[in-house]
């Protein structure tokens, strides 16, 4: 996947964080273990009532233009954020205001605590950007940072391969481990699959179908599970399909999948099945919730019939991006349970449509970020994964006690949630896909919690 | 002869006009919300708003035909909405590695067939029917198998050629040739196959022809008068099937391009389609339909050259 614009203001991260980070620092750094460290920022602290960021910054970064940073860059960088095109402009919501109270102190006031704000300073929300290039012409395509790498504009084919040279300057020189990058973008599977087996790539995230060719191509496969997969049943209130108001029936729904052959179908095996939308690494989790809903049809009919569903239709939406096997095997699991569904091609639309709220229930992929920011995508009544606007009074209270309690209660409350919401069967997850990052006998890579992309500075020439 | 080139020139200026106006008003109805994509399903309105605003996608569509075109005239194709790139920079950097593979291809496609087809044509029998049986073959197999052959076999196992990535020439001819070689023998295939047909075909009938029993009469060998009269004679419509193989092979670079994963115009005209783009494709559009424009009016001049009876005053 190649970037859209570099200007900081309009970047994106996931997938494509690689691209900016080589030329942007954050003011935090992640570990790959998810922890937070100082990197633009030496230090940082919140007032009692964690609505006051107090970030002390580094007074020997120069962007490569010369530049100093300060926290006036800062501050205006994290306001062009908020207010430009990024797909994570959301990520600052909470910001009300950010004041650079001298060239070394950034204080940040936030409208409401929000415990993830400080990872969102580790990503695409605090890309550090020359403030000197914001009038640029080309600064879609041309970034000034103070990255580890500055993009070689002559060598670099926008939307095909972009290359990097090492920064000369840069000021911490532990985190440069290549003289120079490129970063190839594939425009489809087999010419991805060329590249890995004719060695020209040192290392990739390739498909799962893809690995057994590969590992004989000599790379290493570092698997790694980020995503859950399954249906989300959005319309807990039964606004279009009364029948999913019945705790009953969505239970039904968690019954009738057999997620361990979805799983061997689907993913070749590859994965771990799961009830629950929180991953292993999180403190919400709690393994044995996964037994919570065995395969059992007979169980699942005995709930519909139960609840006065014996019949049940559900009207959901299909896509070409997704394996069409899945869509007919969803048709048929839930069909031996008494489910009738009705698919509807939604086409490229698919994402657009479950957001508008058109389909009561729908298959999906989705990341497993850290606790605060998987609440906010998929659990809280205003998330975009809850386009319904569901709202359950337990719910929102576990969720304050998650947003402004101790570190104890934040865990108890993360996990008393999860159980919840695994119970009251607000989706219906099958497996935790894995992913693959092959790397080739030349380079180590860690792997990060809550990215699909490793790190730029994670990957090392092997000694 | 100035006055057939003008009126060719001028009549192209027209067809690109009429290209770029159509193409623009079909991109622009199938495009859907344009900003929508670009910022992503998850994003706010006001932030959809702001990027249509930001690309003046908030104009009545007229306004933004009106400032492409007038901008397009004056040589600014504008900048990409996915990725900001200048449009012109993107086209021509891409424009360099396809018309390199295309030219290869014409190039080795026009040199092949005329080799074999003269060898066909006049040596007839089992020669004449393996050509013709091999070309029905070279025709009828797809492009993209060829090329995922070709990569298997000489990249993959006999590793004489890069499987994937472009070099340019200007930075090592040797790199620029291992990563070319594949997807021009790739391209020319099928349109040597075509190409021998037509050149064999008239040849023949040449050949049958009275002067060339006058020739031989008149004591010329047997190969000045293939090479030097019966050729010139055939080569009118092995040209024009030639200038229509070159246009076409610019849709056959597409997949090839995919396969090799080379940075020609294929690549972004698949993706910059996919997008609803319209910058970059209106790009492309104005860059093929030109490069249209100027095959047909050279072919027009080379069959003047061949042809004294086709000579246009």
């Amino acid at each position: 996947m190649a970037p859209k614009s570099f200007a900081a203001a309009d970047s994106d991260f996931a997938n494509v964080s690689p691209f900016y980070q080589a030329v942007y620092d954050t003011l935090l750094r992640m570990e790959p273990d998810g922890t937070l460290v100082p990197m633009l920022a030496s230090e940082w602290k919140y007032n009692a009532a964690k609505t006051v960021l107090t970030l002390k910054l580094r007074n020997d970064v120069k962007f490569t233009d010369g530049t100093a940073f300060n926290a006036d860059a800062a501050k205006q960088n994290l306001e062009r954020f908020k207010a430009g095109t990024s797909a994570d402009a959301q990520f600052l919501a909470a910001l009300q205001s950010a004041r650079a109270v001298d060239a070394t102190t950034l204080e940040l006031t936030l409208s409401a605590p929000d415990p993830a704000f400080l990872g969102y300073l580790s990503k695409d929300a605090s890309f550090m950007q020359s403030p000197a290039s914001f009038a640029n012409a080309d600064i879609a395509t041309n970034p000034v940072g103070s990255g580890p790498y500055v993009l070689d504009t002559a060598a670099t084919v926008t939307g095909t391969s972009y290359s990097y040279k090492r920064n000369p300057d840069y000021w911490d020189k532990d985190l440069v481990h290549y003289d120079n990058l490129i970063l190839n973008v594939y425009p489809e599977q087999t010419s991805l699959l060329s590249a890995v087996k004719s060695g020209t790539l040192n290392g990739s995230l390739i498909d799962i179908a893809m690995i057994q060719e590969a590992e004989a191509a000599g790379y290493k496969n570092n698997p790694f599970e980020g995503n859950w997969v399954g249906l989300i049943l959005f319309d807990r209130a039964g606004t279009t399909n009364p029948g999913l108001k019945d705790v009953r029936v969505r239970q039904a729904l968690n019954y009738a999948f057999d997620t361990k052959a979805l799983l061997d179908s689907v993913n070749q095996g590859r994965g771990t099945t799961t009830t629950q939308v929180f991953p292993p690494s999180s403190d919400a989790y709690d393994e044995s919730l996964d037994s919570r809903y065995a395969y059992d049809p007979a169980k699942a009919k005995a709930l519909l019939t139960e609840a006065g569903y014996p019949s049940l239709t559900l009207k959901m939406p299909s896509t070409p991006l997704v394996n069409s096997a899945v869509f007919a095997l969803i048709t048929q699991q839930l069909k031996d349970v008494g489910v009738t569904v009705e698919t509807v091609d939604a086409g490229n639309n698919f994402i657009a449509d479950l957001l508008a709220a058109k389909y009561a229930a729908s298959y999906m992929i989705l990341e497993q970020q850290s606790d605060w920011q998987l609440i906010n995508m998929k659990i809280a009544p205003n998330a975009a994964w809850n386009p319904y606007k569901y709202a359950d009074p337990k719910v929102e209270e576990l969720v304050k006690k998650i947003n402004l309690g101790t570190e104890e209660e934040q865990k108890s409350s993360a996990k008393e949630l999860n159980k919840y919401i695994v119970e009251q069967a607000w989706f219906a997850p099958w497996y935790r896909p894995q992913n693959s990052f092959v790397t080739d006998a030349k380079t180590k890579v860690e792997l990060q919690t809550g990215n699909v992309y490793p790190f730029i500075w994670s990957f090392t020439p092997a000694a | 002869m100035y006055r057939f080139v003008l009126r060719r020139l001028l009549s192209g200026v027209l067809l690109l006009f009429v290209i770029t106006t159509v193409a623009y008003l079909l991109l622009y109805a199938g495009g859907g919300d344009i900003a929508r994509r670009i910022v992503g399903p998850t994003a706010s309105d006001a932030q959809v708003a702001l990027k249509a605003s930001q690309l003046g996608l908030d104009r009545p569509l007229v306004v933004q035909y009106w400032d492409w075109l007038t901008s397009a005239l004056t040589g600014d194709l504008g900048r990409s909405w996915f990725n900001g790139q200048l449009v012109s920079a993107g086209v021509s950097s891409r424009l360099s590695v396809t018309l390199s593979l295309v030219l290869g291809a014409t190039i080795i496609a026009a040199v092949v067939s005329v080799v074999v087809a003269v060898w066909a044509a006049v040596r007839r029998g089992w020669v004449d029917r393996a050509v013709q049986l091999v070309g029905v073959l070279g025709f009828a197999i797809p492009g993209f198998l060829i090329a995922l052959g070709l990569v298997s076999l000489f990249a993959l196992n006999l590793k004489w050629f890069k499987a994937t990535g472009y070099v340019p020439i200007t930075t090592s001819f040797g790199g620029w040739a291992g990563t070319v070689t594949l997807p021009i023998v790739a391209l020319s295939i099928g349109c040597i196959a075509a190409v021998v047909q037509q050149i064999r075909g008239s040849l023949i009938d040449a050949l049958r022809q009275d002067y060339v029993r006058t020739l031989r009469a008149r004591g010329l060998s047997f190969n000045r008068v293939v090479y030097k009269h019966v050729l010139r004679n055939a080569g009118g419509p092995a040209l024009a099937v030639l200038a229509v193989q070159f246009i076409g092979l610019l849709g056959g670079a597409v997949i090839v391009e995919q396969i090799f994963a080379l940075p020609g115009l294929g690549q972004i005209t698949v993706a910059a389609t996919g997008q609803g783009d319209i910058p970059v494709v209106m790009g492309v559009v104005v860059a093929t339909a030109a490069i249209v424009v100027i095959v047909n009016l050279i072919i027009d001049l080379a069959q003047g050259w061949l042809n004294p009876k086709v000579r246009l005053s």
